[in-house]
């Protein structure tokens, strides 16, 4: 397993603008952030011989993504494909990408991801569920699955709505210093306490944004690297895990694989919690972060509400969270811009919202009602 | 909750689709019962309605009448409207419900107000007609005893 262990980098990154952008499609979002990536890693589109993507959610072709995006770009990869799999999509990918890589299947892979939720018809409200949908009693949209957990949690352990609200607030503040977020004005723990309720015990600021744009990741091998435009940020340690038994299990709602795919991760880099200078952590909405920070043993189960209290994942805190914003500020790109922000943290290019030394970066994803994890170590070259 | 269905130009709330796999599940909650399936391969109950025991992977499977009885797991109140026909609905409660025998479902917990429920109230079930040939098992705090 140590085998991949620091053998390769992410070299490109390419966002283009993000929130609310008619016109655009997700294949135009996607083509206009690989033309940024390539710019970024100083390499011309021919190098690019691995294609994967994530079609997003207005995307018609759906899978067959990779299909279009690559005659759009008018590129031929020799390792290509999409993947389906939400919030959990983005990780996986990089996954892919980095064994495709070490086992020289592809040198230089684009990762790509375009999307029009905003403007294109969003489908994040539909009922989920399997056959007679929990629409029949009025369970609908993504925020429902998250709430269960969040209201078992706070009876299980008194976890509150104020402590949920530290999470809006730190990513607020940092996305107030990133001049690519969507939502940039500061808010406090007040504001969270008065925004509407959406599902309790969620209120708006409990949410994540809905966003159109696009993002490309490139990576290659670490060795290649070297003779790249941009400093690499080095992958250390990948590692993924899912539920798909839902409710079969007592502790679904927990998500339980969050944690397996962490150790997994953690195990690979040979590093633990207490090495991780920075986190990126899946924010579909508050509560999301305060299950992370459990799993990844950062604080121990139950006590994730008391450990954000005061600002501790703020920048200038013991433990810096979504430092672009997240989903909550940033945008909603499905996870894709946190493991940008892991990589432009390890570059140490972030201005005024960079963490000063940072080394290690933890970047974590998750998708489909709960079900889909994975994590990943990124370290300063 | 109330039937929907006086104006015809209202929107319709979803309601299944009453197939070969379902329909002992639809019947029996006409009946006021709650069915569920239970594995022939390995005794356990499943939920929701699958064609193998998701234990054993055994196809072979029968109806089984529940207790009704359960208790809150999760509770959460909808007050955004995602479906046009629950807009004079909201808030309204949606609870994950342990039942007694094992398997879990969501379900609404009706009579008291929607945030009055609470994780670990013990809850029976209440069988609630939503349309001519559709009854909704829906679960109510139960009554001591």
């Amino acid at each position: 397993m140590s085998s991949i262990k620091g053998k390769v980098a992410i070299v490109g990154l390419g966002v283009t603008e993000q929130g609310k952008l008619p016109g655009s499609t997700p294949i135009s979002l996607g083509a206009e952030a690989f033309k940024r990536a390539i710019a970024d890693a100083g390499l011309c589109k021919d190098q690019i011989d691995g294609l994967l993507t994530m079609p997003g959610t207005t995307s018609p072709e759906g899978p067959l993504n990779y299909l279009r995006l690559g005659e759009a770009l008018g590129i031929d990869p020799r390792y290509t494909g999409s993947m389906v799999m939400g919030g959990g999509t983005a990780g996986a990918l990089i996954q892919n990408a980095v064994l495709a890589i070490e086992a020289g299947l592809a040198d230089y892979v684009a990762c790509v991801f375009g999307d029009t939720a905003r403007t294109g018809g969003s489908r994040f409200s539909r009922a989920s569920g399997w056959g007679d949908s929990w629409g029949l009693w009025g369970m609908f949209g993504a925020a429902a699955n998250s709430a269960v957990a969040a209201s078992r949690h706070m009876a299980l352990y008194g976890t509150t709505s104020r402590q949920l609200a530290e999470v809006a607030v730190a990513c607020r503040y940092h996305a107030s210093l990133n001049p690519n977020a969507v939502m940039r004005e500061p808010i406090t723990i007040e504001d969270h306490q008065e925004s509407r309720w959406i599902v309790e015990p969620f209120r708006l600021l409990d949410c994540c944004l809905i966003s159109d744009g696009g993002v490309c990741i490139i990576l290659t091998s670490a060795e290649r690297a070297r003779d790249l435009r941009q400093p690499p940020a080095i992958i250390g340690g990948i590692g993924q895990a899912y539920t798909t038994r839902n409710m079969e299990r007592e502790d679904w709602w927990y998500v339980p694989h969050q944690k397996e795919a962490l150790s997994r991760a953690f195990a690979m880099a040979g590093v633990g919690p207490s090495d991780v200078d920075v986190a990126q952590l899946y924010d579909n909405f508050t509560m999301s972060v305060l299950l992370w920070l459990e799993h990844a043993g950062f604080c121990g189960v139950g006590e994730s509400g008391s450990f954000v209290e005061g600002g501790r994942i703020r920048l200038g805190g013991d433990l810096p969270v979504n430092t672009a914003g997240g989903n909550l500020s940033e945008s909603y790109m499905e996870g894709w811009l946190h493991i940008v922000e892991g990589a432009r943290q390890m570059r140490g290019e972030c201005g005024p919202r960079q963490v000063e030394g940072a080394e290690t970066c933890l970047v974590t994803g998750r998708g489909m009602t709960l079900n889909c994890s994975n994590a990943m170590i990124l370290h300063r070259a | 909750m109330t039937k929907s269905t006086e104006n015809p130009a209202a929107p319709q709330r979803p309601l299944p689709t009453i197939d070969h796999d379902n329909r002992p599940f639809w019947e029996g909650a006409r009946a006021s019962e709650l069915r569920m399936q239970k594995c022939c391969g390995c005794d356990h109950i499943r939920y929701p309605i699958t064609d193998l025991c998701p234990q054993c992977l055994s196809g072979e499977f029968e109806w089984q009448r529940l207790s009704g009885r359960g208790k809150v797991f999760s509770t959460i109140v909808f007050h955004q409207v995602y479906h046009a026909a629950f807009a004079d609905e909201v808030p309204y409660n949606v609870s994950l419900i342990q039942l007694d025998e094992g398997p879990r479902m969501f379900s609404n917990v009706v009579g008291i107000p929607p945030s009055d429920v609470k994780v670990g109230d013990v809850v029976e079930a209440v069988f609630d007609p939503v349309g001519e040939d559709i009854t909704l098992p829906r679960f109510r705090i139960a009554r001591a005893g």
